[in-house]
């Protein structure tokens, strides 16, 4: 069932709420302080960092993203290589996702209550348990350092979240509508590619942002899988940023790289946030 | 009888890929550590596996840097999850609130949970910098001397924890958002009609029908903050002194820098299993059903 939009508590209506205005101040500071600090550090100059307010006025400089775009690899090299396995990961946790969590919906009973269970421990399961058995399955099969290859430890990772979410959006669809499919002469894979799937667009779209974020972050076992720098994603590569001594007064360069490495995510949340937050919502009250 | 068994056939060609991958990734890679745990296999085995029986059980038991680990991960996980929740509780009922700007002030506060751990983790280190970062900044006017932060290991796993509750109260708050949608409004106004005040209204109805998603909420930041990692690696490195390494850092080290892959198999198996324990308990003791107030 969705939930009813009318469900509020009871507030003290009209804009006059100091308290109220207070708190959400309070929250955006909290939540983008950080974040603006990286931006504001991004573009001083090294002296001008150290220098505190007194220098504000002087020392703005986009030398620090010109270093991390000339570095060997230049960093768009790293948000290629995440675009790259986020892309390929999100198409095979859906390929993989879409029919079992019909098949689960569909079929209901026990089975699905067993197997829900199970998914819901393997989606709270911490990934980094996983890196050592992934890491000698990568040198036994010869998978380490290929990109399209961490795409399958990925989206095994990412599939008990996106079939619980999935699942969960099935459940909305009336079955009359699949049964009047079924009466046309409709096959299965008919229902799913032109009447199920369709319908389902929003759920699968934020399946589908989460799964990329999760892909997007994730850090151990790409660290593990890639060693050649030129194909390292983004986590990885922050990190060895972080080791690093290639910078000689670093934070500059640190900064425009979060910033970079920040950009893409901002616009895919700011873009997908009805859908995510849709999503989510959906899937935890199934849940 | 043949369409029964089309349909089990069809059953088991949607379901079937999904649960091999499942499987493969998560049994046996499991099954294949506690197999590992009873072997060596480092730089004195020539990186080949030889069983030893409970050799690395018994290295485990005695281990105190793991135990010193386990403590300080521990601890780590309860004060984060307890703020996490306490702030995304309230976090939660403001954004379910009706006033202008809602779905904007929203999407802000997704942010600092959708950027990679590692980029943000960077970020905090620079924040917490000794004596040019703007917590120091601050410090340092007031007082005229400076703190250091990352430097001094009482408050460096502060510190952890400050940079781990800023990137996951939004996740917290989105989930238990998600169950405050799902609360009759009547119920509050009835109680509205009985002359019951906001406090009220939090602890008879609010709380009690938020209690399934807190218990998920819980469980879930639970297993995930036992497995931190990414953060500590970059914020701390696990220093001062390894005063800030985890668990997980530890099985890390120990693959990755020491070759002593049948121990840090060992150290992750003994990770899972304090996770059960913990999960099984926490499920034993909270799980009731919620209970309507009359």
């Amino acid at each position: 069932m969705p939930a009813s939009p009318s469900s509020q508590p009871i507030a003290p209506q009209g804009r006059q709420n100091p308290r109220r205005w207070a708190l959400v101040a309070l929250l955006l500071f909290w939540s983008l302080a950080p974040m603006l600090w990286q931006l504001y550090t991004s573009l001083r100059t090294p002296d001008a960092l150290l220098g505190g307010l007194a220098a504000i006025g002087r020392g703005w400089t986009l030398a620090n993203y010109g270093q991390i775009l000339t570095s060997d690899p230049p960093f768009w090299r790293y948000l290629l290589n995440s675009t790259l396995v986020g892309v390929g990961t999100t198409l095979l946790t859906l390929l993989l996702a879409i029919p079992c969590a019909y098949a689960l919906q569909r079929r209901g009973g026990l089975q699905r209550q067993l197997v829900d269970g199970a998914l819901l421990v393997a989606a709270a399961f911490p990934s980094v348990l996983l890196f050592l058995a992934l890491l000698q399955l990568a040198r036994q099969f010869g998978l380490a350092n290929n990109l399209l290859a961490l795409c399958l430890p990925y989206a095994g990772l990412s599939l008990p979240l996106a079939v619980l979410l999935l699942e969960a959006a099935f459940a909305e669809l009336p079955r009359e509508l699949e049964e009047s499919a079924l009466l046309e002469g409709f096959g299965l894979w008919q229902r799913l590619r032109w009447i199920l799937v369709p319908l389902l667009g929003p759920a699968v779209a934020s399946t589908a942002v989460l799964v990329f974020l999760f892909s997007w972050n994730e850090f151990p076992i790409a660290l593990t899988w890639l060693s050649r720098s030129e194909l390292l994603t983004l986590a990885p590569a922050m990190a060895r940023i972080a080791g690093s001594s290639v910078f000689s007064v670093p934070y500059g360069a640190f900064a425009a790289a979060t910033v970079l490495g920040s950009v893409p995510l901002l616009l895919l949340l700011l873009v997908f946030q009805r859908p995510i937050v849709a999503g989510l919502t959906q899937g935890a009250i199934k849940g | 009888m043949g369409e029964r068994r089309r349909s089990l056939l069809v059953g088991v060609a949607l379901i079937g890929p999904a649960l091999l991958v499942l499987l493969l990734v998560f049994l046996w890679l499991m099954a294949s550590y506690l197999w590992l745990s009873f072997h060596a296999q480092n730089l004195f085995t020539d990186l080949q596996p030889v069983p030893v029986g409970m050799l690395n059980w018994r290295r485990l038991v005695l281990d105190a840097r793991f135990w010193q680990d386990a403590a300080q991960t521990l601890r780590f996980a309860l004060v984060s999850v307890s703020m996490e929740l306490g702030l995304g509780l309230a976090m939660a009922l403001l954004l379910n609130q009706r006033w202008r700007g809602r779905g904007l002030v929203r999407s802000l506060t997704l942010l600092p949970w959708a950027l990679p751990t590692t980029v943000m983790a960077l970020g905090w280190r620079w924040i917490f910098n000794d004596p040019s970062g703007p917590i120091n900044g601050v410090i340092g006017g007031l007082t005229g001397s400076t703190v250091p932060f990352l430097a001094s290991p009482s408050l460096a796993w502060l510190a952890v924890v400050l940079a781990d509750v800023w990137k996951t109260t939004p996740f917290v708050a989105l989930l238990l958002l998600a169950g405050l949608q799902m609360i009759p409004a009547d119920l509050y106004e009835a109680l509205a009609l009985e002359g019951g005040n906001a406090r009220q209204a939090l602890l008879r109805i609010t709380l009690p029908l938020l209690r399934p998603y807190l218990l998920l909420v819980l469980l879930f930041r639970l297993a995930q903050a036992l497995g931190v990692f990414d953060l500590i690696v970059v914020l701390t490195g696990g220093g001062p002194a390894s005063s800030t390494e985890s668990v997980a850092g530890y099985a890390y080290l120990n693959a990755m820098r020491f070759l002593d892959f049948g121990y840090s198999a060992t150290v992750m198996i003994g990770m899972f299993a304090v996770l059960l324990l913990l999960g099984g308990v926490l499920l034993l003791v909270l799980r009731r059903p919620a209970r309507f107030q009359p």
